[in-house]
């Protein structure tokens, strides 16, 4: 006899409908003062460690990696955590050893300058198939000219930064159907 | 800088070593001190999110980890009460008695100074006090040891369907055996399967060092001090005794800590850094370096996924995160496969959509739209299973002082590693068999994740002689009989097998032997 038909399953203790429907009543509050990241992007709240054009270059990044990021509080997640002494950012398992702003600001600048070699225009102001085209790009390798931390690094690292924040939370795995279940509910999704 | 009072053992690190040695000690009447470099954590803090997870790996100065296959150090670290082995996923498999006699069997390698059969009486002891889920009938290949206390944990559709590929191919597997309760056992709830043991349990159904050992310690009377980072180990001026550790307190405040046994037990990168960063005029290679081989022979276990998508929805984040079900078929070492090396499958591992090991890094080349709907699909429909693979020693794979210092001055870690022909024959061949697998399973995409690496080994290696290694068999080292070494920096060859079982068992033996020779040793 398999294991599964002795042990009871979590979906016969409390059904996938109710974990579902019970996450919704779930209220989120914020790490970053008393505004969530995503309400902090609404209410176009000021980044502390990021330039206000650092912020929306990785907004437009976000947006490219995986939509819906921008408006899920990317940049501010990101500028939230770049002040912590203890980031939560993926890039701390990356063994990167250069200060972590530096990180986003070199890269973010090198984004740009690739932009402006290849488009003539910063990241955040070129076409959507553009932007596209050198995110694929630096998704493979470091372009010729970059200068800042490898691209591909760079890609792996915001990419998993946007998807934290669209599918890292409570709301994200109810978008994609998936119970939470958890054992202690985080104060704050980060 | 103040010299605080004397105990009879400093140990540096409360991980799955540090606690085992803590509360063994403690319990045999010992004065035990622990020096945890990170902050103090409960079960309290354990919060489930793959964000929050990252507070408990690794968060002091990094490391410059290098070569053609950089090790994942970070990852692999703790940071914390309770070490890595809060995060770890309590996969608890013994190596096999030719992991240990490599050198002898095969005429590569390395030996262990020791035999599976003086280890297996460590083994039955920690799995009783513990308490493993397993089926030792249907593991046809563990080696000899008491049957497992509880049944195994429960198999979910993910597992059951990933099997129907092993069988095809005729390959048999058994049920995973975990350092988790399937049933309440000592106090301890059973697993609820939710998947979170990255982000540590907190209700201690898996085994970490909160759940089991910790708490023993502090009830015998052991002390722990966080936040303590600890630099150098003291010697005497003949340099043949240590006296004890300086390390920086909370405050940044430098410390001395006197002792008269020191243990180093702060994984296998840091271990090796206190001991080169000791130097002293008459050790000016690091302490305990007679043989220069501290730092020497670092492995890390090949690793990789195989990922497929069903047509069948998986139930991928039910279970635990190490997995369901074990395949070690490939595990006896046979040379005429083309290399030398073992290898296992861990089947079925529980998923989350974001983080390191998370469902969206399973197609890392996707972004935008396509990865909006790759997510939607995979949350439901895809499985996975864990390759590792052995790594053979190599003095060339090694941990050195780096260029850069952390706050204190003295110089962080550098790791080189890379792996060799038989590694990579051997990851290879894994990768095959994989996805055989899971086309036989009926699976309608299959495809493999890159290679990456897990569990980080050696650097501070036991042996027979002070020639050829750092260490005895009991982690003492060679050169200054009252200074240790504990962890799984001490393997001289890494198997296949995850390493916290063993960790347990060799830091179980060391105490013991402590205590029976306390008098020659102090």
């Amino acid at each position: 006899m398999a294991m599964s038909e002795r042990v009871p399953s979590p979906e016969s203790r409390i059904g996938r409908r109710e974990l579902l429907a019970g996450m919704g009543a779930i209220t989120v509050s914020s790490a970053c003062g008393p505004i969530s990241p995503r309400r902090a992007r609404a209410s176009r709240a000021p980044l502390r460690r990021l330039a206000a054009a650092e912020g929306r270059g990785l907004e437009a990044l976000g947006d490219v990696l995986l939509p819906g990021a921008a408006a899920a509080g990317l940049a501010h997640y990101v500028d939230d955590q770049l002040g912590r002494d203890d980031p939560l950012l993926i890039l701390k398992y990356m063994d990167y050893t250069g200060p972590y702003l530096g990180f986003y600001r070199e890269g973010l600048a090198a984004l740009d300058r690739l932009s402006l070699a290849r488009h003539s225009r910063p990241f955040e102001d070129i076409a959507p198939e553009q932007r596209a085209g050198l995110v694929g790009e630096i998704s493979r390798q470091t372009p010729p000219g970059w200068s800042g931390p490898p691209a591909p690094l760079f890609y792996f690292v915001t990419r998993n930064d946007a998807i934290d924040v669209v599918y890292g939370t409570v709301e994200g795995f109810a978008a994609l159907g998936v119970p939470y279940m958890p054992h202690i509910l985080p104060p704050h999704p980060w | 800088m103040s010299a605080l009072d004397e105990v009879d053992v400093v140990i540096v690190g409360s991980g799955a070593s540090g606690s085992v040695l803590a509360s063994t000690l403690a319990r045999g009447g010992k004065r035990v001190l622990i020096l945890e470099a990170g902050p103090e954590r409960t079960a309290g803090d354990l919060y489930s999110s793959q964000i929050w997870a990252r507070r408990i790996k690794w968060g002091g100065p990094p490391t410059d980890s290098t070569g053609t296959d950089p090790i994942s150090v970070a990852f692999n670290q703790g940071w914390g009460t309770g070490g890595a082995a809060l995060h770890h996923y309590a996969v608890w498999l013994r190596l096999h008695p030719e992991d240990l006699e490599l050198r002898t069997r095969f005429g590569r390698g390395l030996d262990w100074p020791l035999a599976y059969d003086d280890l297996r009486p460590y083994y039955d002891e920690v799995q009783a006090e513990v308490g493993l889920s397993g089926d030792a009938v249907a593991e046809v290949w563990r080696p000899p040891g008491t049957p497992y206390p509880m049944p195994p944990l429960a198999t979910f559709e993910q597992g059951r369907l990933i099997a129907r590929g092993f069988a095809k191919l005729g390959l048999r597997t058994a049920p995973l055996p975990l350092a988790i309760n399937s049933r309440a056992r000592d106090g301890r709830p059973p697993c609820i399967y939710d998947g979170w043991c990255d982000a540590g349990c907190p209700i201690l159904a898996l085994a970490n060092p909160l759940a089991v050992y910790l708490p023993k310690a502090m009830a015998a009377g052991a002390s722990i001090r966080h936040r303590s980072v600890v630099t150098r180990v003291l010697v005497n001026a003949r340099g043949d005794r240590a006296i004890g550790v300086e390390y920086y307190d909370a405050a940044g405040h430098r410390q001395v800590q006197v002792a008269r046994v020191v243990i180093l037990a702060a994984f296998a990168v840091q271990n090796p850094r206190i001991l080169l960063n000791s130097a002293t005029e008459r050790q000016r290679g690091g302490l305990a370096n007679s043989s220069g081989l501290v730092g020497k022979y670092v492995m890390a276990h090949s690793a990789a996924n195989v990922f497929g998508l069903f047509r069948e929805e998986t139930q991928n984040f039910l279970g635990v995160t190490g997995g369901q079900l074990l395949c070690q078929e490939r595990y006896a070492k046979d040379p005429g496969r083309g290399y030398l090396g073992s290898s296992q499958w861990l089947i079925a591992n529980a998923l989350k959509p974001n983080d390191l090991l998370g469902i969206a890094n399973s197609r890392p080349e996707l972004f935008g739209r396509p990865l909006h709907d790759f997510l939607r699909r995979a949350a439901l429909h895809l499985a996975t299973m864990t390759f590792v693979g052995e790594s053979l020693p190599d003095p060339g794979n090694r941990v050195v002082l780096g260029d850069r210092k952390d706050a204190y001055g003295l110089p962080l870690p550098r790791v080189i590693h890379s792996y060799g022909v038989d590694d990579l024959r051997c990851w290879e061949a894994g990768m095959s068999e994989g996805q055989a697998v899971f086309r036989a399973a009926g699976a309608y995409e299959v495809w493999p994740s890159g290679r990456a690496n897990q569990h980080i080994l050696g650097g501070t290696i036991m042996g027979r002689t002070a020639e050829a290694s750092v260490t005895n068999s009991y982690g003492q080292t060679h050169d200054v009989a009252n200074l240790f070494v504990a962890g799984p920096g001490l393997f001289p060859t890494a198997g296949a097998v995850n390493p916290t079982f063993t960790i347990h068992a060799l830091s179980l033996r060391t105490a013991r032997h402590l205590l029976q020779n306390w008098a020659s040793v102090a």
